[in-house]
């Protein structure tokens, strides 16, 4: 992608004039402005994420890495809205990593849309006030009497001027701090699917992801870690591996893993296969610690131990314990989830230079940010002197919002002395982590005349930023996707922190992805205990508008209401994730010997949809995702991951995927996320239809549908 | 080390490489083929899926000396214009988020619509189900394969 030149901060000569280039910085006040100068008039900045040619040409930035999620269309319709342009009219381009200029680009918890559509917004209006402001001048009319459509702005008279035209005029204005925003109603572009533009790069092999990039002079590096996660390097077989053919350097290495310092050795040569060899070839004695006793089984014997403690309180309300100790019948269920892996289809890479004076980064990345400021303190090299280059990405699902990868590339660039290029195989990627937590749920209730009356969820797992060191008090991360808008007047959720070798990270959803199948499954078991249909019995104990709203409109369009249908299993959930509110109705029945889910329902109110298209894309594929997560789990035995690759660790499969239906709500509520909220319901709803149509409970992922009948 | 002369997209190549070295790096490393993609190196992925002899294959595990004397075609040789049918209903359908995978989606779908230019649901599943996506692309795969078939 060619990219506008951003770093001629220089001095003007004569004729091009000097033009302003403005944009809103992200300090708390939100509209603080940047002054910057630049040469280049055939594109003119009106700010850092609008360029317009004086031959009419439009340039929108997107400053969110892509990683599937639809943001390379979604953050350039946010701006061509307010710009008053057509999507036909603009061309998008990815934005250098500059938190200065743009903010935050890290694209994780289903953000980038919530956390940017004002800012976005803004920079648009600013921008068409400008050119507005430029056409006045030159009509010498006041600029409420022009109109700003499609890339021109019109006066009363009817006549017209391009944006191109005015561009120039416009460059020399200063910007509106708070130019007028069109209400929701006046959208043009927004809450219309829109086509997505990297789609067509998509089908021809000409998308570049992180793996694709090749930089002059670079080696290829395989890194073999332990296993075990935490083994300390004790010694390595360099000579031979460095008669390999096409080996240049058998290196020692590491990279930090949330306070963990991971050790690895690297075999860097002049091709991946050649250093794949080299690695084959490699033998590293490690010192593995006692960490081999460490399997599944001692792990859920941990966690049943742990919950016999109190734990910390997340959330409270009312006094459980008073409720649980007058009651004679106190209802309990546990639940398990399993570690799960990213997999990302692009295994994990990285391409790192570190120069004496400035250094380069090349790759996929959710977080361009990070590796920046990790280079910069790192290789104590100023942030200008850093420069980020981002792809698109193979997947994220949050492994790629670290940056170990890049610290493993840039130790290596570092101890060689050229670029270096870190590929990690599916077996690294698989085994290594870090991973979806495992969790254990202890869910306990109390009924009285068909109503909860008091409710404890404790969760028992290890968090993701507190992995090390001795403190063991709970976070609240621990309580993510358990309803605490249920009106049960005693309400309680605890978390008991765990710390284990086995490293944890951000999966798509994070504990939203465990913590609602122990959740809505208890719910549904608590309203079959209670005589009561689980649709109605979540809506008694709800008076929250948009959770009402998504289950009564899945009801709807389900059908729930009417005679159930022979040989169907249903079963519902609703979540909150991201601020948006999703319900779900699976449908499943018997085929051979096994169960499948032939039918998913869903509801969303994500407030304003910006391009309903990726909406359901992103539906679709959490619901692809999470199904495969109901499936299959990563097993631990001998202190390391069991599954190597797909064979073992498969994801679901295009003759597994059900039938998906999806509605979004109208709303003109700011904007939630949509990029994970389709995941957190699918394995209680499931569960829950498994038991409507067989009388089964499942309590424990991963789910064997073959036998459950 | 061998010289090897692969003929790929209708263009004889020459490298010099390791003749047991996988003709996905082949054409990844040595011909800046990248549209074909590494996913797991064991044939059981299919984001490595070409075409030789007009037969799907996983290039990941195929030598690259196995490919010498057969018509290799990858991704970019599908069209010059990015307007196969498969390609065009790819678009029309929205299939791709990551896109990653996509690549190998393409290539077995054109392959499997050679063989049966209609394919039932069935069909569909089970050529396709050999090819995976992390992003949860298959509602749309399907979707495009039954627009192409009709294209």
């Amino acid at each position: 992608m060619e990219t506008i030149s951003r770093r001629k901060f220089i001095q003007l000569s004569s004729l091009a004039g000097t033009y302003l280039v403005v944009g809103f910085g992200t300090d708390a006040s939100g509209s603080k402005l940047i002054a910057r100068s630049t040469t280049d008039i055939s594109k003119i900045e009106l700010n850092q994420f609008i360029s317009i040619g004086t031959d009419g040409s439009i340039i929108l930035l997107n400053h969110r890495p892509e990683m599937g999620q639809g943001t390379f269309q979604s953050i350039p319709m946010i701006l061509a809205e307010e710009l008053e342009v057509r999507m036909d009219q603009i061309s998008i381009q990815q934005s250098e990593a500059n938190a200065k200029l743009f903010g935050n680009q890290m694209v994780v918890g289903s953000r980038s849309i919530q956390t940017e559509f004002e800012k976005l917004r803004k920079m648009g209006a600013a921008a068409r006030e400008m050119l507005k402001q430029a056409a006045a001048n030159r009509w010498k009319i006041s600029i409420s009497e022009c109109t700003a459509t499609n890339g021109t702005v019109v006066n009363k008279s009817g006549t017209v001027l391009t944006y191109g035209n005015l561009v120039v005029e416009a460059g020399t204005l200063s910007p509106p701090e708070n130019p007028p925003l069109k209400s929701s109603k006046e959208f043009k572009i927004l809450g219309k699917s829109s086509a997505r533009m990297d789609i067509p790069l998509k089908t021809n092999g000409a998308a570049i992801f992180g793996i694709d990039v090749i930089v002059p002079g670079m080696l290829y590096a395989s890194v073999e870690r332990s296993p075990l996660f935490l083994g300390k390097v004790k010694s390595f077989n360099k000579e031979e591996v460095l008669k390999v053919p096409g080996v240049k350097h058998v290196l020692q290495t590491e990279r930090q893993v949330y306070g963990h310092t991971r050790e690895g050795v690297a075999v860097l040569a002049d091709n991946y296969w050649n250093a794949l060899q080299g690695r084959k070839v490699l033998k590293v004695d490690w010192d593995n610690q006692k960490l081999a006793e460490v399997s599944n089984k001692t792990i859920l014997a941990d966690s049943y131990e742990a919950a016999k403690t109190d734990g910390d309180e997340l959330f409270g309300k009312g006094d459980v314990k008073k409720v649980f100790t007058s009651s004679t019948n106190i209802i309990e269920a546990t639940y398990e989830t399993p570690y799960q892996a990213h997999v990302p289809m692009e295994p994990m890479n990285a391409i790192v230079s570190i120069g004496e004076k400035e250094a380069e980064f090349w790759g996929s990345t959710q977080n361009p940010n990070g590796i920046r400021s990790y280079i910069s303190k790192k290789y104590n090299l100023p942030e200008d002197a850093v420069k980020i280059n981002y792809t698109f990405m193979g997947g994220g699902f949050g492994r790629r919002s670290m940056t170990d990868v890049a610290e493993e590339a840039a130790d290596l660039s570092k101890k060689s002395g050229v670029p270096v290029k870190v590929m990690w195989t599916r077996e690294d990627d698989q085994t290594q982590g870090p991973f979806r937590a495992c969790s254990l749920n202890v869910c306990r209730a109390v009924l009285d005349k068909g109503m909860v009356i008091a409710l404890e969820h404790k969760v028992i797992a290890q968090e993701i930023q507190n992995q090390t060191g001795s403190d063991m008090k709970a976070g609240r991360q621990l309580m993510g996707g358990i309803n605490t808008d249920f009106l049960i007047p005693n309400l309680s959720v605890k978390g008991v922190l765990r710390k284990r070798h086995v490293p944890i990270s951000y999966w798509r959803a994070v504990y939203h992805s465990t913590n609602p199948f122990a959740h809505e499954c208890f719910i549904d078991e608590l309203a079959i205990k209670a005589g009561k249909d689980p649709l109605q019995f979540r809506l008694e104990m709800l008076d929250h508008p948009r959770y009402r709203s998504v289950l009564q409109r899945v009801a709807e369009k389900t059908n729930w209401n009417a005679p159930k249908k022979k040989g169907v299993g249903r079963g519902v959930a609703a979540v909150e994730r991201s601020g948006a509110y999703f319900a779900m109705v699976v449908e499943v029945k018997q085929e051979g010997k096994g169960i499948v889910p032939f039918k998913i329902t869903t509801v969303i109110d994500l407030g304003i949809c910006i391009n309903p298209d990726t909406v359901r894309a992103q539906t679709e594929g959490s619901i692809v995702m999470a199904l495969g997560a109901v499936y299959a789990g990563l097993t631990v035995k001998g202190g390391a991951i069991v599954e190597q690759n797909f064979n073992t660790y498969p994801l679901l499969k295009i003759n597994q995927c059900p039938e998906i239906e999806t509605h979004i709500l109208d709303s003109e509520a700011p904007p939630d996320g949509a990029g994970e909220a389709g995941l957190p319901t699918v394995a209680p709803a499931l569960a829950n239809a498994i038991f409507d149509l067989t009388g089964k409970r499942i309590r424990k992922l991963p789910i064997d549908m073959n036998s459950i009948v | 080390m061998a010289k090897l002369s692969l003929r790929v997209n209708g263009q004889v190549k020459e490298i010099d490489v390791d003749p047991k070295m996988p003709l996905l790096w082949s054409l990844r490393d040595f011909m800046g083929l990248t549209g074909t993609k590494f996913g797991c190196g064991i044939a059981q992925c299919g984001a490595c899926t070409v075409h030789l002899d007009g037969n799907p294959v996983r290039s990941c595990v195929l030598p690259s000396s196995v490919a010498v004397g057969k018509e290799i075609t990858t991704i970019e040789g599908l069209s010059k214009n990015n307007d196969h049918p498969v390609q065009l209903a790819w678009i029309a359908e929205q299939v791709p988020q990551c896109g990653y995978c996509q690549s190998g989606q393409i290539m077995s779908a054109v392959a499997l619509l050679k063989k049966y230019p209609n394919p039932t649901d069935t069909e569909i599943d089970t050529a396709m189900s050999s090819v995976l996506c992390r992003c949860g692309t298959y509602p749309r795969i399907r979707k495009a394969i039954k627009k192409a078939s009709k294209m």
